[in-house]
């Protein structure tokens, strides 16, 4: 399973991840996130809307309805850009996974709802999963930023690595399927998106 | 709970329950149930035939302690605008007291429309309250609604001073959940000033426009009309606002701003756009907001 696990969460993954900023383009523009807070940035959004993708990877691992989840996925995300970042993704996900396992998950789920559902294909622990989720996450959150300011190789990397706790603590608080999510910076930094002059990131 | 359901007396300390229905071109209100501090006089009517309600609590704010419950239903064809008499002051909790509660359920039946138009949520220093609002709408019911919170009494130098505040929200149409949304602020546990979260900013607006059964296409229309709108009006550093079309039947639009200057009329500018967009009529402002 390792190594099922490995690939599924490599951040090279073929899914998009690199094209989407999910509203962190806006707030490095306007000088919100900068490299001296971003580790800080990064803690506090794991805590909150990590913590709430990381119950829609159990829910889906959990085998839930992927309708009912995908339903309750887009209400509790309210930015139309970051929304249709996760189908975007959720969908090349669920089509590479069918195309290399020959197993059928449904193609119209989200990044974290398509994640669950393959590692329960898989076999995967629920909780290497939610962790998994969350580190490729992390990983991809700071290669966009890596391109948004100026970050070298080995701070991006001392970012990622300095999060591994702060990422234990949000899986375990995901447990309680409890959702909580207050994120209005980033939200709005994907709502605002759109008005930037000139964009790197589709969201 | 639906606005339908009967009051469950032991659940709540205090509860007020309003009922609108359409009578030819003209919406009357009734009131199946009021218990202090709640207090609403009389509905007035409005130019376009619907009923004004201004919510009054004579307490002057929600105390620790205090569960209150407020129920809306608007009828078929019905048309209501609600709004309170000032803001709503969340006072500071009490030793063994319990944390207050405000629990909020509306129902708008088919064809009917209600602008729920509140003024600001204000949480003392010390406070600890909780706020759940749920809205069914059947399809082709319209809903507006908008809701501001401010840092605290700022006036006398509180910001974030707060113990707790939880905010959730559950928006559904007869198909599917619309927006969903649940807020946990406790500053001392998980400082706002994050970039995550609020940053150097301290009030949130919130205004949403939700009409079921309309076009996906369409909302995308009013999204771009409202985002135009919110670039026009947002200065970084001091207020900046957003707009989206929700994932189905309706729009947000979601301000954070340094300031409460100018956060009503803003607020106003949205409702009129999507007001008009979505009715074909403008919107017939409180008294307060001309």
């Amino acid at each position: 399973m390792l190594l099922e696990l490995l690939q599924l969460a490599d951040s090279a993954l073929p899914v998009g991840a690199a094209a989407h900023s999910f509203g962190l383009e806006t707030l490095a523009e306007e000088g919100t996130l900068q490299p001296e807070n971003l580790e800080q940035f990064l803690r506090d959004y794991l805590s909150e809307a990590g913590v709430l993708e990381t119950t829609f990877v159990r829910r889906a691992w959990r085998r839930e309805d992927p309708k009912q989840l995908r339903e309750e996925f887009e209400a509790r995300r309210p930015a139309r850009e970051s929304r249709e970042a996760a189908f975007k993704m959720g969908h090349r996900f669920a089509d590479l996974f069918n195309a290399l396992s020959g197993a059928s998950i449904p193609l119209d789920l989200h990044y974290p709802i398509a994640f669950g559902a393959a590692g329960a294909v898989v076999g995967i622990p629920e909780e290497s999963m939610a962790l998994a989720y969350l580190q490729q996450s992390v990983t991809s959150l700071v290669s966009v930023c890596q391109r948004l300011m100026p970050i070298g190789q080995v701070a991006a990397n001392r970012i990622i690595w300095n999060l591994k706790p702060t990422i234990q603590d949000a899986v375990a608080c995901s447990e309680r399927l409890e959702v909580a999510c207050f994120t209005p910076l980033p939200e709005l930094g994907s709502m605002r998106h759109s008005t930037l002059e000139t964009r790197l990131f589709i969201s | 709970m639906n606005a339908d359901e009967p009051f469950h007396k032991p659940d709540w300390n205090a509860r007020l329950g309003l009922r609108f229905e359409a009578q030819g071109s003209r919406t009357r209100m009734s009131v199946d149930t009021q218990e202090p501090p709640w207090k609403v006089l009389r509905a007035f009517e409005q130019s376009n035939g619907g009923a004004l309600v201004h919510l009054h609590n004579v307490s002057g704010g929600i105390l620790s302690g205090d569960r209150l419950s407020l129920r809306l239903h608007v009828g078929s064809g019905a048309v209501a605008q609600v709004t309170t008499t000032g803001a709503t002051r969340l006072y500071r909790h009490r030793e063994l007291s319990s944390d207050s509660e405000q629990d909020l359920s509306i129902t708008v039946a088919e064809g009917g429309l209600l602008e729920y138009l509140p003024d600001a949520l204000i949480p003392f220093r010390g406070s600890r309250h909780s706020q759940r609002t749920v809205v069914n709408l059947a399809d082709g019911a319209t809903f507006f609604w908008w809701e501001t919170v401010a840092p605290g009494r700022q006036a006398m130098g509180e910001s974030f001073a707060f113990d707790r505040l939880q905010i959730q929200t559950e928006v559904r149409s007869h198909l599917r959940p619309v927006v969903l949304e649940n807020f946990v602020l406790q500053p001392d546990v998980s400082s706002l000033r994050s970039a995550s979260r609020m940053g150097e900013y301290s009030h949130t607006a919130t205004f949403y426009a939700v009409q079921v059964g309309r076009p996906a296409a369409e909302l995308r229309q009013l999204e771009s009309l409202l985002a135009e709108q919110a670039h026009a009006v947002s200065h970084p550093g001091v207020t900046i606002w957003g707009a989206s079309a929700l994932a189905a039947d309706g729009v947000v639009v979601r301000g954070l701003s340094a300031t409460a200057r100018e956060l009503s009329a803003t607020l106003a500018r949205f409702w009129n756009t999507a007001r008009q967009f979505l009715t074909g009529e403008s919107p017939i402002p409180p008294r307060k907001l001309k």
